[in-house]
């Protein structure tokens, strides 16, 4: 066994929960930016319905849980996803769950959808699936979109992938989404707020990325046992939320990893809450 | 360094953590490269020992290089006249590190002597098959049977890295948990791991699902929900070996996969350690290994 030392107070830190014991919800507030509901196109995932994933949520003292919706990659009614999405979060959600709606800019009168979002469901903001949508974000629909989420106060999260490439069903293969044009396009919209979902990034993205005021990012795939970290420390401080990808990863995973860092007690309540209570509000 | 006082979930707690007498059979520390004096190694050993005391890991596998054409020339040319390096590691580390060495299916004759050296009069316990270039070193080439062999003669472990990866292999070397198959078969004798479990595990863990004499080894993938649970559907728990990937990877993403999965915690402990216990348990006897 390594010595104590070798963990210096790692081990106060993680005083997490004994197999079968939930963790003493007092001790930390938990937002997961990233989660999804429904079934995931190509695979069973074990906490696929909204009550298992809920169960979850409550388990780890996660109060509370931005959910976009798997049917949203393929479906075309995407009125009927954000529909059942909003259902099923005031169904199960317990007010743990928070809807985020899903706009496709291909889709006939996607205006629809955008006002729906903000009128009729009264979501935070949308989530987007640009590859999977068939667009790029130089098309000018991508900023006619962030203008329009902009202009009436909601939040836009990006998936930039959603599973590794190499690992994709060989009839639909995605790629990841191109950002490069991303920072010249949300320099020319004020007060644009928007969250990179599922990114793995790449040094030289994250320091053209990290010059533009408004982008933000979530540590679902944050990997390197110091990656969180050093994403944090590579930003200006707020831009960095936690997210997990669950239920497609394991949502203890992204839990884990933020402990494994060398994080400060304010750079953890920065990332585990205080930057989405932040990011969420209107500017 | 700071350390925040509150508490993040998601972890056991250190008496379940020591309870599944944590084994890493894939612990990657600078890819095992030690630069040309060493200290490459030895440095991401020590980033990495944090890590390690969190997740109460008592053993961790090494893939040293010793020499052949799997480091860059320099380094290579550095290890064959000066061998202490290959050991520098183990000897700061006794209790915590394992090797098998990397051999280089391009050259048969100098990864014998390797084995013969390292494996058969030295103190590592199996090898590990890198993906490489040319095809030599896919795991149904001749010349990596050939070696295959030899190991095998030895009662060593192979570790074979595999990808399913979806478009198709980058280079001919790389070698998919079906190629390691049909190597296994040849060899019901052998003890193979398929490191990765061939990455894209829904066909990884179908590819071997007959092959009694391969383990799949956990690391080197993001945490996808429900390996774990096919695994030891498909498998049976004693055929899951847990790996880290450390540093590289991360405690969160691999040891995530085995603690969050729906699976008893019997079950947990033989991947997480005991399975890997028991593979090596005849060479580490053979060899005097506590």
């Amino acid at each position: 066994m390594l010595s104590e030392t070798a963990a210096g107070t790692a081990a106060a830190v993680l005083c997490g929960s004994a197999v079968g014991k939930s963790p003493d919800p007092s001790s930390h507030r938990i937002i997961d930016s990233n989660v999804s509901l429904f079934q995931w196109p190509f695979r069973h995932l074990p906490l696929d319905e909204p009550i298992s994933l809920v169960a979850q949520l409550k388990f780890l003292g996660i109060a509370q849980a931005w959910a976009g919706s798997f049917e949203a990659l393929l479906h075309r009614d995407i009125a009927g996803v954000n529909e059942r999405l909003v259902v099923a979060c005031q169904d199960h959600g317990a007010g743990r769950l928070i809807p985020i709606g899903s706009v496709n800019p291909m889709l006939p009168d996607w205006r629809e959808d955008l006002r729906r979002c903000r009128e009729v469901y009264r979501t935070p903001g949308i989530r987007l699936h640009p590859n999977y949508h068939g667009y790029a974000l130089n098309d000018p629909v991508f900023e006619r979109l962030l203008r329009g989420a902009t202009e009436i106060g909601l939040f836009v999260q990006l998936a930039a992938t959603m599973e590794d490439m190499r690992t994709q069903h060989p009839l639909v293969q995605v790629k990841d989404v191109d950002l490069r044009p991303l920072p010249e396009i949300i320099a020319r919209i004020p007060g644009a707020r928007i969250q990179l979902l599922n990114l793995r990034p790449r040094t030289t993205e994250l320091i053209s990325l990290a010059k533009v005021k408004g982008i933000h990012f979530d540590v679902s795939r944050t990997d390197d046992t110091d990656g969180i970290t050093r994403l944090i420390r590579a930003m200006p401080r707020g831009r960095v939320l936690f997210g997990s990808h669950a239920p497609f990863l394991i949502q203890q995973a992204a839990l884990i990893r933020t402990a494994e860092g060398k994080l400060n007690e304010n750079e953890t309540r920065d990332l585990l809450a205080r930057n989405a209570e932040k990011f969420i509000e209107p500017v | 360094m700071l350390e925040p006082s509150i508490s993040i979930p998601g972890l056991p707690d250190k008496a379940t953590l020591d309870g599944y007498a944590i084994w890493d059979s894939y612990f990657t520390p600078s890819h095992s490269n030690p630069g040309p004096d060493g200290d490459y190694l030895t440095a991401e050993i020590e980033r990495s020992l944090r890590t390690l005391a969190i997740g109460r890991f008592q053993r961790a596998c090494i893939f040293p290089h010793v020499g052949l054409g799997t480091c860059n020339p320099k380094t290579a040319a550095a290890l064959r006249a000066i061998p202490k390096l290959v050991t520098k590691a183990f000897d700061r580390w006794p209790k915590l590190l394992l090797g098998m060495i990397q051999l280089d299916a391009t050259k048969v004759a100098g990864s014998i002597d390797a084995i013969n050296r390292w494996l058969r009069d030295g103190p590592m316990l199996g090898v590990y098959m890198p993906a490489a270039p040319s095809p030599e070193q896919c795991c149904t080439h001749q010349n990596a049977r050939r070696l295959a062999e030899k190991v095998i003669s030895l009662g060593g472990v192979i570790m074979q890295h595999t990808w399913f990866i979806t478009a198709g292999k980058r280079y001919p070397g790389m070698s998919t948990p079906t190629e390691l198959a049909s190597v296994a078969r040849k060899y019901p004798e052998g003890k193979f791991i398929c490191a990765h479990a061939g990455g894209e595990w829904e066909r990884g863990i179908r590819a071997v699902r007959a092959g009694k004499n391969i383990a799949v080894e956990t690391s080197g993938f993001d945490a996808t929900a429900g390996f774990i649970e096919m695994a030891v559907r498909e498998l049976g728990d004693r055929r899951i070996i847990f790996g880290s990937h450390l540093p590289s990877r991360s405690l969160g993403t691999e040891l995530g996969k085995v603690i969050a999965a729906d699976i008893t915690e019997q079950s947990k402990r033989l991947i997480l350690g005991e399975n890997y216990r028991q593979l090596l348990a005849p060479i580490m006897k053979r060899k005097g290994m506590d």
